[in-house]
């Protein structure tokens, strides 16, 4: 069953691009990363034939590290809705930030 | 057993072409928790029960939660549009991935892990576990400084 694991988390990495790219909004944008997310989770299972105790590790870093980076992106859309007022993806085109 | 994770499999690519085909970021994020809840459920299929609650309360139960209060408070239909020069590094990744898949998929096959993994992990998880939550306490004190820095 791994190339069917693997084929489904191809499809959700792939639904979260086509998510991304089509988005207009930051918060579409922040959905569509925590779904490539998720592929990547379940394309993690296949590590836990071979090493489960290291694909454990591996599991538990990635969800803490990617927990931790949306978290952060979360504070930033909030930041980005206060200064700017919209949360539209143009808004952010050039970094967000202005130049002296 | 491959019933079982077939059809979470499928539920979990039917929940996911829900968020990008629905207009409305609230039901876009309920599809996404949905999706990585089918997705922490496979894990409990090959008793990985562990990661289960991992993924469950960590990244859903408090990620994903906020996400939907998110997606809740700027709720409209924004309109779409995809670039196509977007399109050319997906179709790269779509042509490397399945070229892989393609030579890997055959020599691997998935065996139940008995022993529980938690408990076999080695000594080395407090490490582990100093390292992450120093890495959470970085990241939320520059967050708070980001706050601080925009209030003043």
């Amino acid at each position: 069953m791994i190339w069917f694991l693997l084929i489904v988390s191809a499809i959700v990495l792939f639904i979260g691009y086509l998510t991304a790219i089509s988005s207009r909004d930051l918060i579409r944008l922040l959905i569509s990363l925590e779904l490539m997310f998720g592929s990547v989770f379940l394309a993690l299972i296949p590590l836990f034939t071979s090493m489960p105790s290291s694909a454990f590790g591996v599991a538990v870093i990635t969800i803490f590290t990617s927990s931790s980076e949306l978290l952060i992106l979360i504070i930033a859309i909030m930041l980005i809705d206060k200064k700017f007022r919209t949360i539209s993806v143009d808004t952010i085109s050039a970094g967000g930030d202005t130049i002296d | 057993m491959d019933y079982l994770v077939l059809t979470l499999g499928i539920a979990t690519v039917l929940f996911a072409c829900g968020v990008l085909l629905t207009r409305d970021n609230l039901y876009a994020s309920l599809y996404m928790s949905a999706t990585l809840i089918l997705i922490a459920t496979i894990y409990t299929v090959y008793s990985l029960q562990s990661v289960f609650v991992l993924i469950t309360f960590i990244f859903v139960g408090a990620i994903g939660i906020i996400t939907i209060a998110l997606a809740a408070t700027y709720r409209f239909t924004p309109a779409r549009k995809i670039s196509i020069y977007w399109l050319i590094p997906i179709a790269i990744v779509t042509v490397i991935l399945a070229y892989t898949y393609y030579l890997y998929s055959e020599q691997m096959g998935i065996v139940l892990i008995k022993e529980h993994s938690f408990a076999s992990f080695p000594t080395e998880y407090l490490l582990v576990v100093v390292f992450l939550v120093s890495l959470m306490a970085l990241l939320m004190l520059s967050a708070i400084r980001l706050v601080r820095g925009e209030s003043s």
